[in-house]
């Protein structure tokens, strides 16, 4: 049987470096998402090094998303008053920044701060521990170094983001208080009566539940250009940036998705 | 392994604290719509719910006492809404208390207010029914606006013409304005009348002394003076 069509395409393909490059990279980094939940459903597991790589990227991250979260709702707030003191409604400050901290704001920019500085500590680990060939030395030693590596960070982004994200999530909302505190007097109790009091399970649940998926394509991208990194130190460069570029514009377009779906429902 | 043992607690703590947040935050988002609460059921059926939706308060003596759980067509001028309401509010929801949709400030959502009943009434049992008061329709308001609008515009376009026949001295206001003859008619009339109660007066006077009506007049004067009295003594009782 002549296999006409299929070489044309392929030989068609390769005259364009930049497309064939691009469908080789999606050809390759779906095998990498496969091969890792095959790697992570297959026992034995590493919890100990799971642990380890949730305390480096949870804990480590805490205190920079934490600052850039209290400024966001400090920022938020002194931007929108303006507005809403024009319509005369300044008591709606709470309930709508509130609103956006918690459906948009919270989760895109932790995501984004967490590739930025998650993203590239994992791909350029990754890709000089591929470049000084110890992975290799891994796979001699009988440990699986995919499993050992990848599979641990790919699970410690997952899981750590949501949890980093509840915690921006609460100090924006702080910051936020102190924000509106500076242009007048609002109480405690009342700031938080308002925003909770506007806040639904529609905005909360859908919000939460896409930010495992922002942990996960932050995680399986970073750990994809490390793994898969050129030789010399020109590729452990390269694969940190490439980490950082691509998790960040992931967040993204799985946002937009997660905003799609999330219209669908409600 | 001492520094392994640290980071592994460092870790349970870092993720205790965020999922207590967030179980903090959605306790407190449940709390609003009374899901950890003990509450009952109300319903009552509108005629127009105005944009009204499920999650919306509901209110009872300006208090937030509830949410509306469901909202259903149930006849093509029938809508049936069911509220869930604060179990403690129970006692002081009579069986004549009656709903009303109304808005939260100008711009705010749409809310059910429910009006306390009378004090003799029972207390309202678990999925009653309670009366409604159709809200205010603003198609309904724009009409009676409209016809407002129109009635002002005859009475000015009177008016108009009211105030166009004074100045052109038509009628007697506008004589009055305008003809001066007229006016000093009316002046003369004035003085004459002023001069014809004067002499009236003067008679009057002469009268009062001669013997004929002084007797009688003494009598109307002393029995004035006692309904005087009487009036006074009735305003102090």
């Amino acid at each position: 049987m002549k296999r006409l069509i299929p070489i044309d395409i392929e030989t068609n393909l390769n005259r364009i470096p930049l497309l064939s490059g691009f469908f080789n990279a999606v050809s390759k980094l779906t095998l990498f998402v496969l091969r890792f939940f095959k790697e992570a459903l297959k026992p034995p597991y590493e919890f100990s090094e799971l642990a380890k790589q949730s305390y480096q990227v949870g804990n480590r991250s805490f205190a920079l998303i934490a600052i850039t979260a209290f400024i966001m709702g400090l920022v938020l707030t002194i931007q929108s008053r303006p507005v809403l003191a024009e319509f005369g409604a300044t008591s709606w400050l709470p309930s709508m920044v509130a609103v956006s901290i918690v459906r948009e704001i919270g989760p895109v920019i932790t995501a984004v701060i967490f590739a930025g500085k998650v993203g590239s500590g994992i791909g350029a680990e990754l890709a000089s521990m591929k470049v000084t060939e110890q992975i290799d030395a891994m796979e001699v030693s009988g440990i699986n170094p995919f499993k050992y590596v990848v599979v641990t960070r790919v699970i410690a982004t997952t899981l750590m983001l949501p949890v980093l994200v509840a915690f921006a999530d609460a100090v924006a909302l702080y910051g936020s208080y102190f924000g509106a505190n500076l242009k007048e007097v609002v109480s405690f109790h009342l700031f938080f009566s308002e925003v909770f009091g506007k806040l639904d399970f529609s905005d909360v649940f859908p919000a939460f539940i896409k930010t495992f998926f922002f942990g996960f394509s932050i995680g399986i991208i970073s750990c994809y250009t490390g793994y898969n990194a050129g030789n010399g130190t020109e590729g452990v460069g390269k694969a940190a940036n490439a980490a950082v570029v691509f998790g960040s514009l992931l967040v993204f377009l799985v946002d937009m998705i997660a905003v799609q779906i999330t219209s669908l429902f409600t | 392994m001492k520094k392994e043992t640290g980071n592994k607690i460092g870790l349970g703590i870092f993720v205790s604290v965020g999922l207590a947040l967030f179980i903090v935050g959605i306790y407190f988002i449940g709390q609003r719509q009374q899901l950890f609460r003990n509450t009952f059921q109300l319903s009552a059926i509108f005629k127009d719910v105005s944009g009204l939706q499920p999650g919306n308060n509901v209110r009872f003596s300006g208090i937030n006492v509830g949410v509306v759980s469901n909202i259903t067509q149930i006849t093509d001028t029938s809508v049936r809404v069911d509220m869930q309401i604060d179990e403690h509010t129970r006692r002081f929801i009579k069986k004549d208390a009656r709903a009303n949709i109304g808005s939260d400030g100008l711009m705010g959502n749409k809310l059910v207010v429910i009006a306390p009943g009378t004090d003799n009434q029972s207390i309202v049992k678990d999925n009653d029914f309670i009366a409604t008061v159709s809200p205010i329709n603003m198609d309904d308001v724009i009409a009676k606006l409209k016809t407002m609008g129109d009635n002002a515009s005859n009475i000015t376009s009177d008016l108009a013409v009211i105030t166009k026949n004074i100045r052109n001295g038509k009628g007697t206001v506008g004589m009055l304005f305008t003809d001066t003859v007229f006016a000093r008619n009316l002046g003369v009339t004035v003085v004459n009348v002023k001069q014809g109660a004067q002499g009236f007066n003067r008679n009057m006077n002469a009268a009062s002394k001669s013997f004929l009506l002084r007797g009688l007049l003494k009598k109307k004067d002393k029995d004035d003076k006692k309904d005087e009295k009487k009036d006074e003594k009735k305003t102090n009782n």
